[in-house]
């Protein structure tokens, strides 16, 4: 049974031109990558050394919003059209529909955000050659914690668009909820009195990449409350209340 | 065939859709108010009632949409919701609508069909029943409201069920598609299924269902054979009209 609804949500997701334009956005980050490293890379000839963000830090916003949209297109696209009364009728376990469905978007976006997150780290070291930029001194083992948590991070803003585009039944709230998340809360949060900022800016789900793989915050912010291995709970706590939240809610609710 | 309205003991056996004082409150409206009927096979039993008079949303509880305030609906026998491959014993088509637009004819029916374990060559197949095999792959939102009723209809028999529930089919269709549906709704019922239709078109009721089903106000009206109804009230739509005649009400989506 579960297997079946399995590769019928999968196959949902391949059929519609929505998921390419999200994972060809998405997949941006490596173009926008490499023209930055490009770029930092034609200054540092001028200048000898260089300290440059790295693309796949910098450009990760667009791929956890791209990836995210996904995730909440996945059961709005479904609740708007009243096709999930279609998929109900056809899976009357809404355990099961809903298990497939935060399964399929999980393995998808983890997978592609790794992708694109390597592709773009291979490419930008290659552009940058023996340059010195600032992000390309460390080895593929020291980055690999960060890559894998900024990966992780996409996956955890997908399932939590799933699960808000769940509870609202709307793409517009789903997506809000998604910007509100990895933008705008993350960015009050900056301008409350210090030790304040600090403190609650720990939990933001944006910050908690940087504490998992053990790195500041920001030069402003210094480093966060939390030990990797809180962070990466915190990270995943912040997926399973939402899915928790949008089950309850999908499963009392009439379809 | 079979004739349910012949005696009890065959109801007991051959009634496929009950109905236990079925009952549906949203807020402070009542939708379906203790409703009870059953749906036998080997005909068409054709669901009437105004707009509002709680068909859609008998259709809904019974396939365990919405969650009834009280009572039970059973499919053979059985609360639909423990059904573990649904599409095998019981299709419907609620709402053509109700499609994703971005997707393909063939890969609607083949999302729904993977569920049940139902294989490519089964949609193929109901695309060239329903004769929508030469759009398969355009894009559902393109269809007019007709074509999403063949597309819903092929998603009810995808799984070659015993129980077919359809909900206003008619709609959008030519009169080329009337007469399909009609045809196909017979011949159905002819095979020994079980078939509940609803429709608003009370001649295209008359020629395709044996019994009916008449409900207002979320209430049981009626239960009785087209034959009874017309020798009473001369024709099925008289026969609506002075039924119903107390329960049209306004404003409420049925």
């Amino acid at each position: 049974m579960m297997r079946a609804v399995v590769a019928s949500e999968l196959l949902k997701l391949r059929s519609v031109t929505t998921t390419y334009r999200a994972i060809g956005v998405a997949a941006l980050m490596v173009v926008l990558g490499a023209v930055w490293t490009f770029y930092v890379g034609t200054m540092a000839d001028e200048r000898g050394s260089i300290r440059a963000a790295a693309p796949e830090q910098g450009f990760l916003p667009l791929l956890q919003t791209s990836l995210a949209l996904l995730g909440v297109l996945a059961i709005t696209s479904e609740l708007a059209t009243g096709m999930v009364r279609t998929s109900l009728v056809v899976v009357p376990r809404r355990g099961v529909l809903f298990a497939a469905k935060a399964g399929v978007v999980g393995a998808v976006t983890f997978g592609g955000a790794v992708t694109i997150l390597l592709t773009t780290y291979a490419t930008s070291r290659l552009i940058a050659g023996d340059r010195l930029l600032g992000f390309n001194q460390s080895s593929l083992a020291a980055d690999l914690p960060m890559l894998l948590a900024s990966g992780l991070s996409v996956t955890v803003l997908a399932l939590v668009g799933l699960g808000l585009g769940c509870a609202t039944r709307s793409t517009a709230a789903g997506i809000v909820s998604v910007v509100s998340l990895l933008f705008v809360l993350p960015g009050i949060a900056t301008y409350l009195p210090p030790p304040w900022n600090t403190r609650v800016a720990s939990f933001m789900l944006p910050n908690l990449v940087p504490q998992i793989a053990g790195d500041q915050l920001s030069r402003r912010l210094g480093d966060g409350l939390l030990p990797p291995w809180a962070a990466l709970a915190t990270l995943i706590f912040y997926a399973a209340v939402t899915l928790g939240a949008a089950f309850y809610l999908f499963k009392r609710r009439d379809a | 065939m079979v004739r349910c309205a012949e005696g009890p003991p065959c109801r007991i056996f051959f009634s496929v859709i009950e109905l236990h004082h079925l009952t549906k409150r949203y807020g402070d409206t009542l939708a379906v108010h203790d409703l009870s009927f059953s749906v036998a096979p080997g005909h068409v039993t054709g669901f009437l009632g105004p707009n509002g008079a709680g068909k859609s949303t008998t259709m809904r509880l019974i396939l365990g949409l919405d969650a009834p305030t009280s009572g039970k609906a059973l499919v053979n026998g059985r609360p639909y919701m423990s059904l573990a491959r649904p599409m095998r014993e019981v299709g419907a088509l609620l709402d053509a609508n109700a499609v994703h637009g971005g997707r393909s004819a063939y890969n609607h029916l083949l999302c729904l069909a993977r569920t049940n374990d139902i294989g490519p060559r089964r949609v193929a197949q109901v695309l060239e029943q329903v004769g929508l095999a030469g759009v398969a792959r355009k894009r559902v939102g393109g269809f007019s409201l007709g074509m999403k009723q063949r597309l819903g209809i092929a998603a009810a028999l995808l799984g070659d069920p015993r129980v077919l529930m359809f909900d206003e089919p008619v709609n959008g269709l030519d009169p080329d598609g009337v007469r399909w549906i009609r045809d196909l709704m017979c011949s159905l019922a002819a095979e020994g299924r079980t078939v509940l239709l609803s429709s608003h078109l009370m001649s295209e009721m008359a020629l395709t269902a044996e019994r009916i089903v008449i409900v207002g106000r979320g209430r049981l009206i009626a239960e009785a054979t087209v034959a009874e109804l017309i020798s009473r009230y001369h024709t099925l739509e008289d026969a609506y009209m002075a039924l119903t005649a107390g329960s049209v009400q306004f404003g409420v989506s049925s």
